[in-house]
């Protein structure tokens, strides 16, 4: 659910403040269809089996070492009473995302394609 | 529903693919975030850098990647030719014979034991009748073979008594015909036969005396307590080639009751406690007849003949094949010849107990004078 809403939020950041009406429409149209496929995906159970289906493959190629070595590094840096979950979250996630392997990004996306064209052909 | 759905189909493919990579971007930080929160929590619960070692000692755990060498960086194969010592002999065996030896030499297992136990118990000359006990025990152990340990027994005692006497074997047989005839002379008609077989089983088989270490016990040494002991507990019944007294028990098939109970007289007088009352007292007592004394002896044969390897054994079954074939004809002859046959007994100075024998039964004496008239 706070997907959707963040979703949502980002698209609706996206718009310009001075936009006009059709295409706030637009916008809205936009957002909630995004929003209906969130829906979709969590509903039909598909985000949960993506979800596993990523964390398998990234222990799998040794992301997570990776990450963790990296952690270490932050921690080390930090001391180990400053850290916080904050700190962790902006040091790791920009590493996180760029470490994730062509393959697994492939695959995933592959995966999320066939879902959206099962739903948008129904 | 079906507005959005509708909304869907009209998508183009830019778009379709734009919320693709959003929804993986979006699944990816969940991943990320969900890392951080576990890393986080490591931290704070102080386990995070449990598996952290100093690199000193990961150094020394190392994987090794080269080729003959496992990952320890050890030679596998080094183990082939690990040799082991044993324990008990200390000597050093390969690890795959390793369980296997010291089977055999531990004396594990049953058959082993037995084995072991028995070895021991000769070494130490154990008594005599317990050992006596101990061969009835085996006999009605079927799973033990206690023949192919009795056959190398024999053989050991065959070889110690034989090989001096290998080549003069045949005088020794003309020998002991000799005496043969001349006890029949004396003796009933119905004592031959036993006799014959006595001296035949004395010849060929060495068994009396495989419990003392030269043969049996020399009569003449002994104190009349001594002796009555010995003829309480023993067959007692004197060799005629070495002089020496049976050592085994009772009821030893070697010899007759009547055997016995003439030494017996011989040794204790008339009154003496005949054997036959203990033996009777025994739980399996057997009349020793004469037909029994000879089915007796008939089965001893069967079992030394099972080894055909054993020179000893077959050696007794020629002996006894003799004996039995020629008990009837011998008998016969020595009725005739009785009266100068018993002279030549007597003065050949034979066994002391042989002696004695005629005394008992009364036929000798009018046979004698049967053939003088």
């Amino acid at each position: 659910m706070c997907v959707c809403v963040c979703l949502g939020a980002r698209a609706t950041e996206g718009l310009s403040p001075g936009s006009q009406e059709s295409v706030v429409s637009k916008m809205n149209k936009d957002a909630q269809m995004r929003a209906a496929i969130n829906q979709k995906l969590i509903e039909t159970g598909e985000r949960e089996r993506l979800k596993e289906l990523l964390r398998a493959k990234l222990i799998e190629c040794g992301w997570k070492d990776q990450l963790k070595a990296h952690c270490k590094e932050v921690i080390k840096e930090k001391g180990l009473e400053h850290v916080t979950v904050d700190d962790l979250v902006a040091e790791i996630t920009p590493k996180g995302r760029a470490l994730v392997p062509d393959s697994v990004k492939k695959e995933l996306l592959q995966r999320i394609r066939t879902f959206l064209a099962q739903h948008a052909s129904l | 529903m079906k507005m959005e759905e509708m909304s869907l189909s009209g998508l183009d493919n830019s778009k379709l693919e734009a919320i693709a990579q959003e929804i993986y971007a979006d699944l990816v930080e969940d991943s990320c975030l969900g890392f951080c929160f576990e890393v986080h929590r490591a931290v704070k619960c102080g386990y995070f850098f449990l598996d952290d070692t100093d690199p000193d000692s990961m150094k020394d755990f190392e994987i090794v990647d080269q080729p003959g060498l496992d990952i320890f960086g050890q030679v596998f194969n080094q183990w082939k030719s690990k040799e082991c010592v044993c324990p008990n002999c200390s000597r050093s065996i390969a690890a795959s014979r390793f369980a296997p030896h010291l089977e055999k030499c531990l004396g594990m297992g049953r058959n082993s034991s037995r084995i072991a136990n028995r070895r021991i118990a000769n070494s130490n000359n154990m008594n005599k009748s317990e050992s006596d006990q101990e061969d009835n025990d085996d006999i009605n152990d079927n799973d033990w073979s206690y023949g192919s340990e009795k056959k190398a027994k024999k053989r050991k005692s065959d070889k110690l008594w034989y090989l001096p006497f290998q080549n003069p074997n045949s005088p020794r047989r003309s020998k002991s015909l000799k005496h043969k005839n001349g006890f029949s002379v004396c003796t009933s008609a119905s004592n031959t036969l036993p006799l014959l077989f006595s001296s035949s089983g004395e010849l060929s088989n060495s068994d009396p005396f495989k419990y003392s270490n030269s043969t049996g016990i020399s009569y003449e040494t002994l104190g009349p307590e001594e002796l009555r002991s010995l003829l309480t507990t023993q067959c007692g019944v004197i060799s005629e080639h070495t002089k020496k007294m049976c050592t085994r028990s009772l009821r030893c098939p070697q010899h007759t009751d009547e055997q016995r109970r003439t030494v017996r007289i011989y040794f204790l007088g008339p009154s003496a406690v005949l054997p036959e009352v203990e033996s009777s007292l025994d739980n399996d007592s057997f009349d020793m007849t004469d037909s029994q004394a000879l089915i007796s002896r008939l089965q001893w044969d069967g079992s030394s003949d099972l080894s055909p390897s054993d020179s000893g054994s077959s050696k007794t079954s020629e002996n006894q094949g003799w004996g039995l074939g020629t008990n009837s004809s011998e008998s016969r002859k020595t009725k005739k010849k009785k009266s100068h046959l018993s002279l030549v007994g007597t003065a050949s100075g034979l066994g002391s107990n042989k002696k004695k024998k005629p005394k008992p039964p009364a036929p000798p004496t009018p046979s004698i004078y049967d053939d003088i008239n």
